[in-house]
């Protein structure tokens, strides 16, 4: 009899942390918010694009028709010519307003040309979901979620993956050795959160396993550093910043070849398309990439897709990189819009990034996020 | 008179080429990375582009006019090639041709649009430089074949790889080449019909069209042979840059006229040579390489940059002062 009292404590214990932990990660996953989600009617809503011209958006569209089919909602996808073509883009927004939707997608090519089509939409009623690229100052009670990269996140998913191929030769170093880290600017929101979300996490593993670190190079990354302990002449390893004059290709590969030639660099971070593909160019000449750390290669990581770096990652140049997941956000975009619709009140959906090497390229869940 | 002036000119060459063996030593002096064969190979490899759009606008500038189109016409045409090739199996040679005809076309509606139509040069070529731009953007983003890959020989043109991997060597005989076509222009700038015409529209445009000369007919081949090089710079972009990106270009042009104005065309046109730009675009890519490996940051390289270019230009105009008030 005591033994089965104690086993129906044991049980309730077992219950109750289990029911908990549920909590908790309900808590930590925005997406749970959509769990059991079904459309009060058959909304159809209006998707804005930046553009069509890469098939980063077709992914997106992609993400938009899976979750429209699962609800039996639907939408429909406009963009201008190019992201540079804003001022298309905003007169898309305003006829698309001025028909009453009951919610509208919104991925900005210039996040201020849009205040007042949200001001409008705010005072209409009309929630707004942005994806991929969030806007930091709109309006009161426009924009009721947002579905955007977590920047911060995927630079880390950057710098843990690094890791792990130069642990060995951080340990083993005789002497000072250096990380690079090419950004294409200092003023993007996406980019400053990703370049800090590297460096940040790179300090942590860095110190973990009991070695000092100095940041250097571009100011604002210096700043944003958190755990940096060293002087730059004294630490162990420096993580070394740069950012290009303006963002060409060639600038970032003239900074990245700055970098990859000093005999003590063991690997490079481009954080994104642009800038990876000057870390690329830049190796094109100095040939130093590689995916083999103890043989002296240096290890080169990239940021999104395009086939040169897919290509690069796929024969070793580059031992992975991180990809952003415009299906997903697509796909959540529609959910959030539906879930407005219907009167939800909602929170932001940040979307990971993924690494991705030679080896899971293919798979289903990382393949359609890898645009050409 | 002509003379005078071509002492001038062969003076702010010998500056340039000054200015090119201090900067050098000191980017040398203080970086030893920057001391590698890799280092002269890179700057190179993105000069080509710059250097084929200076010699093209150096003649425009010669004429008192300017062609602010080449930057986003080069990027436009790169990226219908590029579109050819990826989307429509075409030769890569095929898109060459199709870059340098885009060129040439683009350069002759400047053409007649300054030299017929006497619209300003600023004016008709900052809209042919939108359209360019908006061209370039009906493209989405494409890369022209790597070096290995089917159509990969085009680099060759410029680098020739021997070997793979680790081991290979590599040769920038593209350098060879645009030495080949400096002399040549400069050849036809100064003893060419044309070239001389292009000069005596740059002096004074009613004198020449009162000598005789067709001025129109000249002015508009001026910009055709401006456009003809933005063809080919455009062939020399894409061997360089991975991805070329639509709606990009813009400010590219101004690197190229940079060094055409450090290299002694005068800026209200009438004199310049072309060995003058081939050593003024140096200049301007030793900046932008040399500026990152003494770890200035870019905020610093604009300023340097800036800061060397009005020096050299002003070096020209004090020279030009005190030739005139001997």
């Amino acid at each position: 009899m005591k033994a089965k009292k104690v086993m129906a404590l044991v049980l309730c214990a077992a219950m109750v942390t289990g029911m908990s932990a549920t909590a908790v990660f309900a808590a930590n996953d925005p997406t749970a918010q959509f769990d059991g989600l079904k459309a009060n009617e058959a909304y159809e809503f209006p998707m804005m694009v930046k553009s069509f011209q890469s098939t980063y958006w077709d992914a997106a569209q992609e993400g938009m028709k899976k979750a429209a089919d699962e609800l039996g909602v639907t939408y429909k996808a406009q963009g201008p010519n190019s992201e540079s073509d804003i001022a298309d883009q905003v007169n898309m927004i305003n006829t698309a307003i001025a028909s009453n939707p009951v919610g509208l997608g919104l991925a900005a090519c210039d996040t201020s040309s849009v205040q007042d089509a949200l001001k409008t939409c705010a005072e209409k009623g009309i929630p707004v979901v942005t994806f991929d690229t969030g806007i930091a100052d709109a309006p009161e009670g426009s924009v009721v979620c947002e579905v955007c990269t977590d920047n911060t996140q995927a630079g880390s998913v950057a710098a843990e993956n690094m890791y792990n191929s130069i642990k060995d030769v951080v340990k083993d170093a005789d002497g000072q050795v250096i990380i690079g880290e090419v950004n294409q600017d200092a003023t993007a929101q996406n980019i400053q959160q990703r370049g800090t979300g590297f460096i940040n996490k790179m300090i942590e593993l860095l110190k973990a396993d009991g070695k000092t670190v100095a940041v250097t190079g571009n100011e604002f990354y210096v700043n944003a550093a958190e755990g940096a302990d060293a002087e730059e002449k004294d630490a162990d390893v420096i993580i070394q910043v740069a950012v290009p004059a303006q963002t060409t290709v060639e600038l970032c590969s003239t900074e990245a070849q700055a970098i990859l030639s000093q005999e003590n660099c063991i690997a490079v971070f481009g954080s994104n398309q642009v800038s990876a593909e000057g870390v690329l160019a830049a190796n094109n000449n100095l040939n130093v990439l590689g995916s083999d750390a103890a043989n002296g290669d240096v290890i080169g990581v990239g940021f999104d897709a395009g086939s040169i770096i897919k290509a690069a990652v796929k024969d070793g140049t580059f031992v992975g990189a991180v990809t952003q997941s415009p299906l997903m956000m697509g796909y959540y975009a529609i959910y959030a819009l539906t879930a407005a619709a219907n009167g939800q009140e909602l929170e932001d959906v940040p979307t990971e990034g993924y690494w991705y090497d030679a080896t899971n390229m293919d798979d289903e869940d990382i393949a359609p996020n890898l645009y050409d | 008179m002509t003379k005078k002036k071509k002492s001038i000119l062969s003076d702010q060459r010998f500056i340039v080429l000054l200015v090119i063996i201090v900067l050098s030593a000191i980017f040398s002096g203080m970086s030893k990375e920057f001391r590698q064969y890799t280092t002269i190979l890179s700057m190179l490899d993105f000069s080509y582009y710059d250097l084929l759009m200076a010699i093209g606008v150096t003649f425009p500038l010669i004429t008192g006019g300017v062609d602010l189109s080449i930057g986003t016409g080069m990027v436009a045409y790169a990226l219908i090639g590029g579109t050819l090739i990826r989307n429509n199996n075409c030769p890569v040679v095929i898109a060459m041709l199709v870059c340098i005809g885009l060129g040439v076309l683009i350069g002759a509606l400047n053409g007649v649009l300054i030299g017929v139509m006497n619209l300003p040069p600023f004016l008709a070529t900052l809209c042919t430089c939108m359209i360019t731009r908006g061209a370039g953007s009906l493209c989405s983003a494409t890369p022209w074949p790597g070096l290995t890959q089917d159509g990969g020989w085009f680099h060759t043109i410029f680098k020739i790889t021997v070997g793979t991997g680790r081991s290979a060597s590599r040769y920038p005989i593209g350098f060879l080449w645009m030495i080949l076509l400096v002399l040549i222009m400069e050849f036809v700038l100064n003893h060419t019909k044309f070239g001389r015409y292009t000069i005596a529209i740059g002096s004074n445009k009613e004198a020449a069209a009162l000598s005789g000369i067709n001025v129109k007919f000249y002015h508009v081949m001026v910009y055709v042979i401006c456009g003809l090089f933005t063809g080919l710079a455009a062939i020399a972009y894409a061997a360089v840059t991975p991805t070329v990106q639509p709606g990009t270009g813009a400010g590219l042009e101004m690197d190229a006229i940079g060094g055409v104005f450090v290299g002694g065309v005068a800026a209200t046109g009438g004199y310049g040579s072309v060995i003058g730009t081939f050593v003024g675009i140096f200049v301007i890519m030793l900046l932008k390489t040399g500026l990152p490996y003494i770890g200035l940051q870019a905020n610093w390289q604009q300023i340097i940059t800036g800061i060397v270019l009005i020096v050299a230009v002003l070096i020209d105009i004090v020279k030009e002062k005190k030739a005139a008030t001997k």
